[in-house]
Parts: structure tokens; C-alpha cells; sequence
């Protein structure tokens, strides 16, 4: 059990998975996923748009599962498995099919909101393709378009007015079936 | 914002560590997500975080099913309900309402008990949980456990019965009747968005019918009407041995009066009194349209 | 005769959209530089009030603060418009933005506790919040720097405008409507917030700004005014936008504030807005109150338009206060209309401040003069569709302004949405009983296509130039807010200069580098930066022309550029593009293969009655909407919306529909679930949650059909795009709304609060006349 009694800040240790590399750090008990993320680690993909879990600019994946990295504490990454959009290109620079989807259907415009919306997409890929190897949980087929609609409702986009968005995840979709 | 935490692995030190902080300024912390929310506004001096999403415990964290229905732990993610078949298809309220819940992403993280504990009365998974009578069992730091109805649970707004050294730890839904045919089971959230909506009202319902669509059993709580969220007792007890289908307009419109009858609903940004009442009312006849 | 184009018209992805959905784009946000230090800024805690003093002695002791600043520091010019606001104020506040501190600190954290430690002391006034309460000679003059010019004190600005008869049309009118419409504060909500990394070097005394801005130019020379600085001192370098809509069009103060903090410090400072400060601290599309009254003749031809407007100017003035220019033209110019009346007026109160919003005042002009055309339809017993169509502007036509429409896809837009949503059909089987009813409803909109000329040029600037190795750098003066332009120019290039997409980078956000323009707005980037990119390619033909006929032992330039070579159209014979350009610098008479060129439009500006042809050609679109409503909650679903366009040519259908069906559902957020609530000054819903703007969730079908009429002034015909498809949406879900209710809706948005008091409202009038 970590615990701390002292009047100075304690700084806690937390050790996790950030885009398959083992990493660690020490961190005040109040600092958020999403500053660490972008002030320490310095991968400014992962983009601050509220700050209030409402726009999901900020969205990673925690556990392959997409999460508002500003409403969580960075404490809680101890242990877990973290992907930012850095870590959904490949090293050697080719797009995830997310990523090339988006940019063949027109989905990107000023891209603030990108980022969170690839994570999400790629959630939800994750979503589909975990469900079936999980008891007792609800097995989807492909995901269809209101499914798709539905997922990204935690991504706020001023630009596109989301179609194309939504048209490049249903491609995508379609072309991993 | 700047506190302190302690991160319990267990629930003996989960339950060491509330009890060692009695006198002092703490707050669980479970999906942190109303919480972060509400600290980023209003910072508070000297605060510890007892942070329970370390905590390995199978009753804490998970769902089962017995023959007297379905135990989740108070940390269960909403996502986790969504996703669980027996939930979608014995409770649909209880789906569609963890469902309706903020975005996909607050639902990860976002648990049961938070919601619970929050005591808002827009709470939508309370909300649901309220029409399925749901039994909240509170943990002391003595170990022993109480069991509190769901009605009793909510104190007032934002204010539940849990004392400083208790902590909610699970959740129980009865099963339904035996005898059961069908549910007609929803949560309805009414809101300006097709999504990330807090209820301006919301209405949760799970009504049983047996094999001659008699109504046996009724469960129906109004969110966002009142300080807590209700349940509309006489409303359903009005609705029992009727038939569903047969509900005459007069009757569904009585059933929607006593509904109202347990809604007070306050002015807002979001609407007027004026407005969730009437939303209310017609709400409730549609269940039976 | 105009060649077959291979890459104009073609889905061409955004080009640097890679780099974007990498996570690789540098936005405010991202940059750091050394010794930086964080900005912030404390606001009033009252919208109306007198600052009696400010204390930051105690700031000022915390560890980590390195300077703060108050009016009393800054040797500083008001900004604005009319130059009637101060970038941090003194003695007195006038609406809840106001800036009254500002700290530059080693943290985020350490600035923003400093912020906590300046105490103010206020005395609290009774604020002016209603424009009816600002106009009583009882009231105190809001904004003391206002010009005085007006009859009232506070009256920020004044239009009029008219041309016909009004008396000879309103006897000929058969019906006449008449009708108040109210419309909301929208903001602009921009998914980065407003941001601005200042760096001063104290040692050559030049000040280097990354800055969001829309108008780069424009924004050089308010800072420079404001600081008391030369213009040519200070570089302006924009990083990656994160959404603009006209947000960026202004000069805000928390931007000379920053610039101030580092020429203080003499360190970079950075200043980013958290998400409510974002609400509460940026510009608005103008609330106002529209009067609008309207004839028509037997026979359903539109007569007459008066118009009388009053806005709510807020504290200061800013480009906002200008939107009559737009607003007017919609009255006076949409629809043949024999004779228009425009009076506006902009009041000054203590409420916050509106900015200039993607369309400009046109969707709430668009707003009330479509509504009042099918309240004069149900009038006469007129089909809405037809009405719409008699009236429809025409290709030739001048109007009572004085715009000529040189091509006019107007009633080409009507008949094709009238079709594809089966309007007549639906119109006649809408009425229904039950819970959901549903309703369509039709608007049109005109807005300028081709710039406008209100600033004293519209013009763009570009340099070309192609390297030894055949890739091509389009320096051009125009900007990329995330619309898609730097694609745009590059397929131009492309086009023209046979050279692949891949080979050609576009140059675009350095005042030290690029050649003027006047900014992003007015739709006007891809037809003024395509026009001026066009004359500089045309330009430096002429000497590859030259050097590849010398090269190919011709004396004709009759050459076609293809697959990088430049091919002559007699022989066959070809070059390659980059051996030209080698010749052309390495062997005599040595030259560069580079070429400039300034593109200003065949617009006119305005006489002092504003009339005169201001745009180098016009934009027309109509949509169709079909919309449920719950009358159980009052809620509207938009269920399809059909669009149809007057683009001039597609360009790149990939990016234009981009541009569509972002402005439809933020036309759609207008007409339903957009509003910043404010009350006694102060703004009530300062975020994502209470200020709705539509989840994926929320999105309807959009259906596209661009029209294309080819103008001889646009690039290969294309108009400008960018803000056409948000204006007629709200009004045409309106009359969607009143079609399925049979009821009156003359404000925005439409809550489902008000259609149940619409419907609640109708069924009163009912029971009372039976």
C-alpha cells in the first residue's frame, strides 16, 4: 500500500506502458494523464481542448480502451497500457488504417479534434474485436453506422460537421471485416 | 488543484486507510470523473484522495448473478454494464440508462458507485437502479456490513446516508419475477442532445407482465425532478393487475398525474420548472403508446 | 477553350492532412521555447463597475512571478474597430471580459495562484443590458471612447440604406408582413482554444508572434498600432489553427497583452485560454433584433423590404459592428426585389462584445427574410416552392445595390433541392397527428463569392518559384485556418505546372516571408489566392517557355506541362521540367525560375450609399430540411437536409464537401441548440456542457448537389464556399418547425422549451376562437 503522511508533496512512482515502451515516473498525487503526457513526456499529439471530459480531444487509450486522458489521474496509469496517436503510427512512419481512413475520406480539417477522434475510432476497432473473446459480454457484429455515430459522441468536431468522420471509421470497418 | 492520495490494494487496506482518516479532510475517489470536475472548480485545502480504483477485489469491482438477481460491486464501470448480456436483456433500463451516460470515454472509467454516491438527481444509472429497487450494501470500517433500499440511500441533494465510515461496496438488483412473461423496461432521458446530456428529466421504468400481460410487478423513478431521485411509489402500485396493453388513455394519464406527484423540480439553465413538468407528464403516458 | 483538367475537380486529400492525424501538427499549444514563461489574465468579477484600486504587491512576492502588469504599465493605443477599446482597463470595468491584470510566471500553475493574490476592489454599478435601456437619455455613456458621432451616446455604429420606391411598392403590394425576430449569441467555440506565444528580443528590440491570426497583415498592423511599434518590427508566424470561423479576425487584447509581458521580461511568454475563459473571453455572432416588414404583389412578386435592425454592440467595437455590410446586401439583393429600406443600429451596453462569426450577419438576415417569405406565401395561398421560384435571382441581373450577377445559380439551387427532397410531396402529406410530426421547410441564401472590397484592397499576393530539382514553393499570402486552401493552391500548381502533388509545398504563415493579402474571410481565400497564384504561374511560363524552346531548338511556345516536363504541342518533343529550370540558373543569362505577382479582384468599393458591385462574383445556395418534432418534449430532429450550391466549379469535391457539411451543422447548432445564456452581464453556460454544440450523434443526412456555373472571374469558375452553407440552415429548419406545427417561430434557437410554448400557444389561440 502507497501512502503518504508528510507535509511536502510526496511524489508518487508510477511505471506504465506508453506506446510499447516500459516507461516511469515520478508525479504529485493531482497531476492529470493528459499533462503528463504532454508536459513530460512531450507528446504534444494528445490535444488539451477542455479540460472538462467533454470534448475528447484529449482521448488515449488506456487498456486499449479510449478514456479522457484530462479527467485522469496520472497515478492511475501505474501498471496499465497507454497508446497515444504517436503510438497508433508505426515507427517507421506508416499510418494505422484509422488514421488512413480519416485522410482519404476528407475527415481532417483544422485537426484539433483528430487525434481524439482516430483514439476513439480505434477504441472502438478494439471494442469489436475483444467483445468476443470476453463471457458473459454482448457480441456485435461490425459496428453499423448509428453504432458509429453513438461511439463518437464524446468527440467534438467544430470543422467537419462529423460526417466525414464518421464515413471513414464505416470504411474502415468494412475493409478489416 | 493539489492534493494528496492514498492508493489501497485491497479492501483491509482500503478499509485501515478510512478508518485512519476519520478526522481528517478525505474523499474517495472511484472513476474521478465528477470529482476531477468538481476539484478543478473549487480546490480544496489540505485534501487526501482515498483513490479505490487500485483496490483488487473481485465483490468490489465486478458483477454477479445468483437466483436472487445480480450483484455488482460498487465499482463497476458503466461501460461494463453496457456491455453485459444478462443486464441488456433481463434489466434494459439499467443498459439504456449506463447507455445514456455522458460519452463513451466518462463511461469507461465512470462507476456505478460513483454515481450512486454523487447523488445527483439527474443520476442516470441511480436513476435506473432506483426503478429496479435496488439494495445498497454499505461497508463500515468495523467490516460489517448494512443494507440501505435504494430509496433510503439518497439523504438529499448531493446527500446520501453513508456515514464518514462507510463506503458503498456493492449494489443488488432482484430478479425478476418467476412468473414473468415480459418487460417493458426503458430509460427515457429527455435532453436537448441526442447525446452527452445531463437529464433536464428523466423517467426509468421496469414494468413485469405475466403470461396474460398482467401487470405484477412495476418499478418507475423520475430523475432530475426533485432534490434526489424518486421513486414513484403509488404510481405503481396503481399499475398492478392491470393489463399493459389495455391501459385506457384515462388511466395512463392518471398513472402520469402520480408520477407528477413526485416530481419538484427547480428553474435552471437547462429549463423551467414549468417545462420538465409537463415534459414529465407526457413521458410517462408514453409508456404505454 | 479551356483544356481537360486532370487534377482540378478530383478528391485530392488535404494536404498535410497526414501530419495532422499523426499527432505531427504544431499548434499553439505545442509550442515551447526556452525561457518561456506562462501568461494570465485576471478579468473583472463585475461586468459593471468602478475599479476604486488594484494591489499585487502580494502577486508579486510569490516565487515564480516575473511580472505583472496593470493599465497604469502600458504605453498602449485602445484596439478595436473604432479604436474604442483598451487592452487593459482603467478605473472602470464595462463587461465581464475585461482585463484588468496581467502575470507572466515561470508555471501555469504559479501565474494562475498569482491571479488569486491581486486583490481589486470594486464598486458595483447598475449595468446596461438590454440595448432599449442604452438608448434612454437617462443612461451613462457606456464606452467613453466611443466617437460621438451618433445622436444617442451610446451608439457604437449606424447604417442605412435604400433603394426603389418603399411608398409606390407598398401600394402595389397586395399582403404585407410584418414581423420582430430575436437571434441568440453563437460563439465560435473553435476546438483550440485562443492562443499567442509572444518572444521580444530586447537586444534588436523585434517582437516575433506566434499567432493564431486570420489576417496575419492585417493583425501586424493593429499590434504595431496598438504597441507603438513599427509594423515591419514585428513578425507574425502562424502555427497550425485549431478552427476559426471568423474568431480570428479581430485583434483581442489579451494579445498585445502577451506581446507587453514578454517586452516587459524580455522572455518569451506563452498565453493559452482554458476552455471557459474561451467562452467567456471570445468574440460572438451579433445578437440583434430584426424588424422586418415585407410586401408582395397579387401575383406573388416580391415588392418592398424595410428593415430596421438594432444590435447589441456590447462593451467595444469590433469588426462585428460592420456585418450591415452583409446583412444589407441579403435585403436588398436576394430575390428580385423592387425596393429596400436598411436601417441598423449598434448599441452599447454592458454585455460582452460580438466579433465577426462565419457568415457575417447573413444567417440572421437570412433568418427573418425567409421566414417573412413564407408567412406572405400562406398570405397569398401561394405553394412556398413557387414563390421561391418566381422571385429567384437571375444570371444578367443588377440589383437595386448595384451587384452584378455575371453567373447566378440561384434558381438552379431552388428547383434542384425542391426535387431531390420531394418537396412539393412532402409539403402536401406533412400534416399528421400523433406525437412526431414532421415538417420541411426551404431558404436561400446569397453571399459574396468572389472577396468583398471593404478593406482599401482585397487583394493577395504570391511568389513562385521552382528549384533545380523540380519541386515548386508557392509562397502566397493567404492563410490555412483548416479549410483546406494550401490544397487548393497546390493542385493549381499541379495543373498548371505538370509537377506532382508531392513536389509542392505551400509557404504560408510568415509576415517576413510572404507577400501581403488581407486575410481569411469573406469566402474569398481559394478564388483570390487561386486568382493571384494563376497570374503567377502564367508569369513564369513565360520565361520556362522561353528557355524550354531555346532548349528544344523551337521558336513557338505552344507547350503542355505534364508528368514534370514541359512537352511541345507541334513536335512531341519534350524536356524535363527541372533540367529547364538548371539551364535556366546555371547557363547564361542566368535567372531564377521565380515569379510574383498581386492579384486584386474587378470588385468595386462601395459608394457612400452603399452601392457598387463589391465582390468579384456571388454565391447562391437553397436547402431543403426535413424535420420530426417530439411533441411530447419539444425536441426537433433533423432528419435529412438537402443542399444545393452555386460553387462556380468544384475544385476538389473532397474538401467542398467538408466545407458544406461543417457549415450545415453549425447552421443546425444555430437553429437549435446553440446560445450563450447570458444574465445581468455575466455568461451563464461557460462550457462544452450547458453551451450545446451537436455530438456525432446529432447528425443528420446531408445530401450535396453542387451547382456548377462556371464564372469567368473565379479560378477555372470556382466561387468562394466557406461560409454559404451555414446561412440558410436555421432558417430553413424554421420553417421546417412552423410547417410541421402550424405555428410562428420568430426567434433562435429553438429549444424544445419554446416549441412546447409554440404548441401550448396554438392551442390556446385555437380554443379561444372556437
Amino acid at each position: 500500500m502507497k501512502k503518504t503522511k508528510t507535509k511536502t508533496e510526496k511524489l508518487h512512482e508510477v511505471s506504465f506502458t506508453l506506446n510499447e515502451k516500459k516507461v516511469s515516473c515520478k508525479i504529485k498525487a493531482s497531476v492529470l494523464l493528459l499533462d503528463l503526457i504532454r508536459d513530460v513526456f512531450e507528446l504534444k499529439g494528445t490535444k488539451p481542448g477542455c479540460g472538462e471530459g467533454e470534448c475528447g480531444a484529449c482521448t488515449v487509450l488506456i487498456n486499449g480502451a479510449p478514456v479522457n486522458s484530462c479527467l485522469f489521474l496520472a497515478v492511475n496509469a501505474d501498471g496499465k497500457n497507454i497508446t497515444t496517436i504517436e503510438g497508433l503510427t508505426k515507427s517507421d512512419g506508416s499510418l494505422h488504417p484509422v488514421q488512413e481512413s480519416l485522410v482519404a475520406h476528407g475527415a481532417v480539417q483544422c485537426g484539433f479534434c483528430t487525434s481524439g477522434m482516430a483514439m476513439s475510432i480505434k477504441g472502438l476497432m478494439n471494442q469489436y474485436e475483444n467483445s468476443h473473446n470476453v463471457p458473459g459480454e454482448i457480441k456485435n457484429g461490425i459496428p453499423s453506422r448509428d453504432e458509429i455515430k453513438k461511439h463518437l459522441e464524446g468527440n467534438l468536431c467544430r470543422c467537419t460537421g462529423y460526417v466525414k468522420i464518421i464515413d471513414a471509421a464505416e470504411a474502415m470497418f468494412k475493409q478489416e471485416q | 488543484m493539489n492534493f494528496e492520495i492514498i492508493n489501497p490494494g485491497t479492501t483491509k487496506e482500503l478499509l485501515a486507510a478510512v478508518k485512519k482518516f476519520q478526522k481528517e479532510n478525505f474523499r474517495f475517489g472511484a472513476g474521478c470523473t465528477d470529482f476531477l470536475m468538481e476539484l478543478k472548480k473549487n480546490p480544496s485545502e489540505g485534501l487526501t484522495v482515498i483513490n479505490l480504483s487500485q483496490v483488487k477485489d473481485a465483490q468490489f469491482n465486478g458483477l454477479k448473478k445468483s437466483v436472487k438477481g445480480l450483484r455488482m460491486g460498487a465499482m463497476l464501470t458503466a461501460h461494463k454494464i453496457v456491455m453485459n448480456e444478462e443486464i441488456k436483456n433481463k434489466y434494459p433500463v439499467l443498459h439504456n440508462a449506463a447507455e445514456s451516460l455522458a460519452s463513451t470515454q466518462i463511461r469507461q472509467v465512470a462507476t456505478v458507485g460513483g454515481n450512486m454516491c454523487t447523488a445527483s438527481p439527474s443520476g442516470d444509472i441511480a436513476c435506473a437502479l432506483a426503478s429496479l429497487q435496488a439494495d445498497c450494501e454499505l461497508l463500515s470500517t468495523t467490516g460489517k456490513i448494512r443494507n440501505v433500499n435504494i430509496n433510503s440511500f439518497f439523504a438529499g441533494l448531493r446527500k446520501t446516508v453513508l456515514k464518514k465510515n462507510e463506503i458503498l461496496y456493492g449494489i443488488s438488483i432482484p430478479a425478476n419475477i418467476k412468473s414473468t412473461k415480459n418487460i417493458f423496461s426503458n430509460f427515457i432521458k429527455v435532453g436537448t442532445r441526442r447525446s452527452m446530456e445531463c437529464s433536464v428529466v428523466s423517467l426509468a421504468y421496469h414494468i413485469q407482465t405475466d403470461s396474460n400481460g398482467i401487470i405484477i410487478k412495476a418499478g418507475a423513478a423520475i430523475g432530475a425532478s426533485a432534490p434526489t431521485i424518486r421513486f414513484a411509489a403509488t404510481a405503481c402500485d396503481f399499475l398492478i393487475g392491470k393489463k399493459f396493453k389495455n391501459i385506457t388513455q384515462k388511466e395512463k394519464e392518471e398513472f402520469a398525474e402520480k408520477v407528477l406527484s413526485y416530481a419538484s423540480p427547480i428553474t435552471d439553465i437547462r429549463a423551467t420548472a414549468g417545462y420538465r413538468k409537463e415534459v414529465l407528464f407526457n413521458i410517462s403516458k408514453s409508456i404505454f403508446e | 477553350m479551356i483544356k481537360k483538367l486532370k487534377i482540378i475537380g478530383t478528391p485530392v486529400p488535404k494536404h498535410d492532412a497526414a501530419i495532422r492525424v499523426s499527432g505531427r501538427a504544431i499548434y499553439g499549444h505545442d509550442i515551447v521555447l526556452p525561457g518561456m514563461l506562462h501568461g494570465a489574465i485576471l478579468r473583472t468579477e463585475h461586468p459593471s463597475a468602478i475599479i476604486e484600486f488594484i494591489d499585487v504587491s502580494e502577486a508579486k512576492k510569490l516565487s515564480g512571478v516575473i511580472c505583472i502588469i496593470t493599465a497604469d504599465d502600458a504605453d498602449v493605443n485602445n484596439i478595436g474597430y473604432k479604436r474604442d477599446h483598451p487592452i487593459l482597463k482603467k478605473g472602470e470595468a464595462n463587461c465581464t471580459r475585461d482585463e484588468i491584470a496581467a502575470v507572466a510566471a515561470e508555471t501555469k500553475e504559479i501565474a494562475r495562484k498569482a491571479l488569486n493574490l491581486i486583490k481589486v476592489k470594486y464598486k458595483i454599478r447598475k449595468g446596461i443590458y438590454e440595448t432599449s435601456e442604452a438608448l434612454k437619455e437617462s443612461a451613462p455613456q457606456i464606452n467613453k471612447f466611443s466617437s460621438g458621432k451618433f445622436e444617442n451616446k451610446n451608439i457604437a455604429e449606424k447604417f442605412h440604406y435604400e433603394h426603389g420606391n418603399i411608398e409606390e411598392e407598398k401600394k402595389k403590394s397586395a399582403h404585407i408582413i410584418s414581423r420582430k425576430f430575436t437571434l441568440p449569441r453563437m460563439t465560435h467555440a473553435c476546438m483550440a482554444s485562443s492562443n499567442i506565444t509572444a518572444s521580444f528580443n530586447n537586444i534588436d528590440k523585434k517582437l516575433l508572434l506566434y499567432s493564431s491570426t486570420q489576417v496575419p497583415f492585417l493583425y501586424q498592423r493593429d499590434m504595431a498600432h496598438a504597441l507603438k511599434m513599427n509594423p515591419s518590427d514585428i513578425r507574425v508566424i502562424q502555427p497550425v489553427i485549431g478552427g476559426g470561423f471568423g474568431s480570428k479576425l479581430d485583434m483581442h487584447p489579451f494579445e498585445p497583452i502577451c506581446a507587453l509581458l514578454s517586452i516587459k521580461t524580455g522572455r518569451p511568454v506563452q498565453l493559452i485560454y482554458s476552455r471557459e475563459e474561451e467562452f467567456i473571453a471570445s468574440p460572438i455572432r451579433q445578437p440583434m433584433e430584426i424588424e422586418l416588414t415585407a410586401g408582395v404583389d397579387k401575383k406573388g412578386n416580391f415588392t418592398f423590404r424595410e428593415i430596421n435592425i438594432v444590435k447589441d454592440n456590447g462593451a467595444y467595437t469590433s469588426w462585428g459592428a460592420t456585418t450591415p455590410f452583409v446583412i444589407m446586401q441579403a435585403f436588398s439583393s436576394l430575390y428580385k426585389i423592387k425596393a429596400c429600406r436598411f436601417n441598423s443600429t449598434a448599441v452599447y451596453t454592458n454585455n460582452v462584445f460580438a466579433g465577426s462569426f462565419r457568415g457575417y450577419g447573413n444567417p440572421q438576415a437570412t433568418f427573418a427574410l425567409e421566414r417573412v417569405i413564407d408567412l406572405l406565401a400562406d398570405e397569398l395561398g401561394m405553394d412556398k416552392a413557387e414563390i421561391r421560384l418566381l422571385n429567384a435571382n437571375e444570371k444578367g441581373e443588377a440589383t437595386g445595390q448595384g451587384l452584378h450577377y455575371e453567373t447566378c445559380g440561384h434558381k438552379e439551387c431552388l428547383e434542384t433541392v425542391i426535387k431531390k427532397s420531394n418537396y412539393k410531396q412532402h409539403a402536401a402529406h406533412n400534416r399528421q397527428s400523433g406525437r412526431f410530426l414532421h415538417g420541411t421547410g426551404l431558404a436561400s441564401m446569397l453571399h459574396v463569392g468572389g472577396g468583398a472590397k471593404i478593406y482599401r484592397s482585397d487583394g493577395c499576393g504570391t511568389i513562385l518559384k521552382i528549384d533545380p530539382y523540380g519541386y515548386c514553393t508557392i509562397i502566397t499570402g493567404s492563410n490555412e485556418i483548416g479549410q483546406g486552401s494550401e490544397t487548393v493552391l497546390a493542385m493549381i500548381a499541379s495543373e498548371e505546372l505538370g509537377i506532382e502533388l508531392k513536389k509542392i509545398k505551400v509557404i504560408n504563415t510568415d509576415t517576413d516571408i510572404k507577400p501581403w493579402d488581407v486575410g481569411v474571410h469573406a469566402s474569398r481565400t481559394s478564388f483570390v489566392a487561386g486568382n493571384s497564384l494563376l497570374g503567377a504561374i502564367k508569369i513564369l511560363k513565360v520565361k520556362l517557355n522561353k528557355k524550354a524552346a531555346e532548349l528544344l531548338k523551337t521558336n513557338h511556345s505552344n507547350f503542355d506541362y505534364s508528368d514534370n516536363k514541359i512537352i511541345s504541342l507541334k513536335s512531341n518533343d519534350s524536356i524535363a521540367l527541372d533540367k529547364v529550370v538548371r539551364e535556366m540558373h546555371f547557363s547564361e543569362p542566368n535567372e531564377l525560375a521565380i515569379a510574383d505577382y498581386f492579384y486584386e479582384p474587378s470588385s468595386k468599393f462601395q459608394d457612400k450609399n452603399f452601392k457598387g458591385n463589391v465582390s468579384g462574383t456571388y454565391a447562391f445556395a437553397s436547402q431543403a430540411v426535413e424535420v420530426e418534432v417530439d411533441t411530447y418534449t419539444g425536441n426537433v430532429r433533423v432528419l435529412n437536409v438537402y443542399v444545393a450550391q452555386d460553387v462556380g466549379r468544384v475544385l476538389n469535391p473532397l474538401l467542398l464537401d467538408g466545407q458544406i457539411e461543417g457549415g450545415v451543422v453549425q447552421g443546425i447548432g444555430y437553429a437549435l441548440t446553440e446560445e450563450l445564456l447570458m444574465k445581468e452581464g455575466k455568461i451563464l453556460n461557460p462550457n462544452f456542457h450547458n453551451y450545446k454544440m451537436l455530438t456525432a450523434a446529432d447528425v443528420p443526412d446531408i445530401h450535396f448537389f453542387p451547382v456548377e456555373t462556371i464564372d469567368k472571374e473565379g479560378p477555372y469558375g470556382a466561387k468562394g464556399v466557406g461560409e454559404a452553407s451555414l446561412i440558410p440552415t436555421a432558417a430553413a429548419i424554421a420553417n421546417a418547425v412552423c410547417n410541421a406545427l402550424d405555428v410562428e417561430i420568430l426567434e433562435l434557437p429553438i429549444t424544445p422549451e419554446k416549441v412546447l410554448a409554440a404548441i401550448a400557444g396554438k392551442k390556446k389561440l385555437k380554443t379561444e376562437k372556437i
